[in-house]
């Protein structure tokens, strides 16, 4: 049992492995990411004009993000849809497939959320009033455990929906887009309160909700997967 | 048996015949809502309180039976009637120069309705604060027990919608009953790929989303008349919202792999994912962050007015009632299904 679990550790490594090595190979993928959530960025910056309060702030920041990891995420399942899936099928153990794109899924929110961040920050500067963040930690913090409860979610309903031969991206928009309701709303309370200051007693439990979120759906994902897997 | 079939279907029927006339004709226990003038100097000054629900009996000429006292901190202040009306009471009042507490809260004594109260139900201006004079003073009347017979409870805010309870509660427990339905049929279709669980699980998710929908639609209602707007942001609310976004994916999903033969498998997978959150957003997430959704704060039933009897005694034929014609639905969509599905492999 042991070794079985450790053969799937293994598997999950190597498909992570993988995925972020065809990532670097196909750079272009890569580039249309990271140029969309720059381009959104600056879209945002030009129509906010540096005036920006706190609220409309933590709201852009989340559209950008939300789009953004739907890009990333929504063609995480894509390569699966031709002769790859069969090689995969017959070689790949379901679960340590499902655990290695959620592997990958983390290091895209990792980059995603240090690039949205980061270049968010550089073009429209804080919010009207504030100095810089109230607890930049926290900001930070927040902002990749709210991305990484929001790709964990994708992962699940992009595997789903990649099993519609036809359209199934915007099927994935459809499908996640009320999922990442709940995790959208606790992270931008979660951002803003990060940004305003408010005592760290008060946004406690809010990180525990988005991580417990990010388990349960991985979880879940884990548990079902093998069933899309084998359909 | 077949006598069976057709018998829980017509007493579906007959509950709900009865919890709708029960339901509307059940008139509301008297409450007072409000006071004229709500602000008071010291001095004398006639008083209005209005009320709502079941109207006050005549009062008997012979024996001063209502009386309306006024509470300063811990003291009472004694008023004289001069007219009572069936939804309203006028009063005499003398406001000292000094008092307990600017904020007072009145006590109607009723002989039929029991003692009515409004809590902050005036508040003096430009007095000092200090002990009431002893000639003002009020000792409190013997409480009555009331004697309403077959009534609603009265609740500050809630008032008559208190009946949308027969509605809104049992329309969400038989959602949650038929998607449960869905959810062991789904989990069936995986361990066993018949189809005969899928045609299960789509009609328990068609028939759940409908009164998911009417639940989200009676529920709208009431925020309308308690909170004063169709709809608030609130965990309760946005969960049920999602639920119901959630249960339409599905419907989405099946129609874009229509003839696709893995279907039954995919949606089923999907279903289940989807009752797993539903139970975390409806069930969870709500108790652990705040709500203004009442049996929320980590209480998982629902607050004082459940416990009244004649409420009880229209509430749970309306949780049977529903919960029957929702499972009723749910026979006649898998038929449909059934038959579909027959025609279709022929």
């Amino acid at each position: 049992m042991t070794s079985g679990f450790r053969s799937t550790l293994q598997t999950a490594a190597a498909v992570t492995r993988m995925e972020w090595r065809l990532e670097w190979r196909q750079g272009h993928q890569l580039a249309a990411v990271a140029l969309f959530a720059v381009a959104s960025v600056y879209v945002a910056f030009q129509s906010a004009d540096r005036q920006t309060a706190t609220g409309a702030w933590t709201a852009m920041l989340w559209l950008v993000y939300l789009f953004s990891g739907f890009t990333a995420i929504g063609r995480l399942f894509d390569r699966e849809r031709t002769a790859n899936r069969r090689y995969l099928q017959w070689t790949v153990d379901p679960l340590g497939l499902m655990l290695g794109k959620l592997g990958h899924a983390i290091l895209t929110t990792t980059a995603l959320t240090a690039l949205v961040l980061g270049t968010f920050i550089l073009f429209l500067g804080w919010p009207e009033g504030l100095e810089s963040a109230g607890h930049p930690w926290w900001l930070m913090g927040g902002a990749w455990l709210g991305g990484l409860s929001m790709t964990t979610t994708l992962v699940f309903v992009t595997a789903v929906a990649s099993q519609v031969q036809a359209g199934g991206g915007a099927l994935g928009a459809v499908l996640g887009l009320p999922l990442l309701l709940p995790q959208l709303i606790l992270a931008t309370r979660l951002t803003r309160g990060a940004l305003d200051g408010t005592p760290v007693a008060m946004l406690g439990e809010m990180p525990l909700f988005l991580a417990a979120l990010s388990t349960g759906t991985s979880v879940i994902a884990c548990i079902l997967f093998p069933y899309i897997w084998r359909a | 048996m077949s006598s069976w079939n057709s018998l829980w279907k017509w007493g579906s029927v007959a509950l709900l015949a009865y919890v709708i006339v029960r339901g509307f004709s059940t008139p509301l226990q008297p409450g007072l809502v409000e006071s004229s003038p709500s602000r008071l100097a010291p001095g004398k000054h006639a008083l209005t309180l209005q009320a709502v629900g079941q109207p006050f009996a005549e009062p008997d000429a012979e024996s001063a039976d209502f009386s309306l006292i006024l509470r300063s901190g811990k003291e009472l202040v004694r008023t004289d009637i001069t007219a009572i009306t069936p939804h309203s009471v006028e009063a005499d009042v003398i406001i000292p120069e000094a008092v307990p507490s600017p904020a007072m809260d009145a006590f109607l004594f009723t002989p039929e309705a029991g003692t009515l109260f409004l809590g902050n139900a005036f508040f003096v201006e430009d007095a000092a604060v200090g002990p009431l004079p002893a000639d003002l003073r009020a000792e409190a009347p013997t409480e009555v027990a009331p004697d309403l017979g077959f009534s609603f409870p009265y609740q500050p805010t809630i008032v008559e919608s208190i009946r949308n309870l027969l509605w809104h509660v049992p329309m969400w427990f038989a959602m949650f009953f038929v998607m449960g339905i869905g959810f062991v049929a789904s989990l069936a279709q995986l361990r066993t790929g018949l189809v005969k669980w899928d045609l299960r699980a789509e009609a328990a998710v068609r028939t759940g989303l409908v009164f998911g929908i009417l639940g989200l639609a009676t529920g709208s209602l009431w925020a309308r008349f308690t909170w004063g707007a169709w709809w608030v942001s609130d965990p309760q609310l946005n969960g049920a919202l999602v639920t119901v976004l959630l249960y339409s994916g599905y419907r989405v999903l099946r129609a874009a792999l229509g003839e696709d033969e893995r279907v039954g498998r995919i949606a089923a997978v999907y279903n289940v994912f989807a009752f797993v959150m539903l139970v975390i957003l409806l069930m969870v997430l709500p108790r652990y962050t705040e709500s203004l959704h009442p049996g929320k704060d980590g209480n998982p039933g629902f607050n004082s007015y459940d416990l009244d009897n004649s409420l009880r005694a229209v509430f749970y034929p309306a949780v049977i009632g529903w919960g029957a014609l929702c499972y009723w639905m749910y026979t006649l969509r898998l038929r449909m299904n059934r038959v579909e599905h027959h025609l279709l492999t022929r």
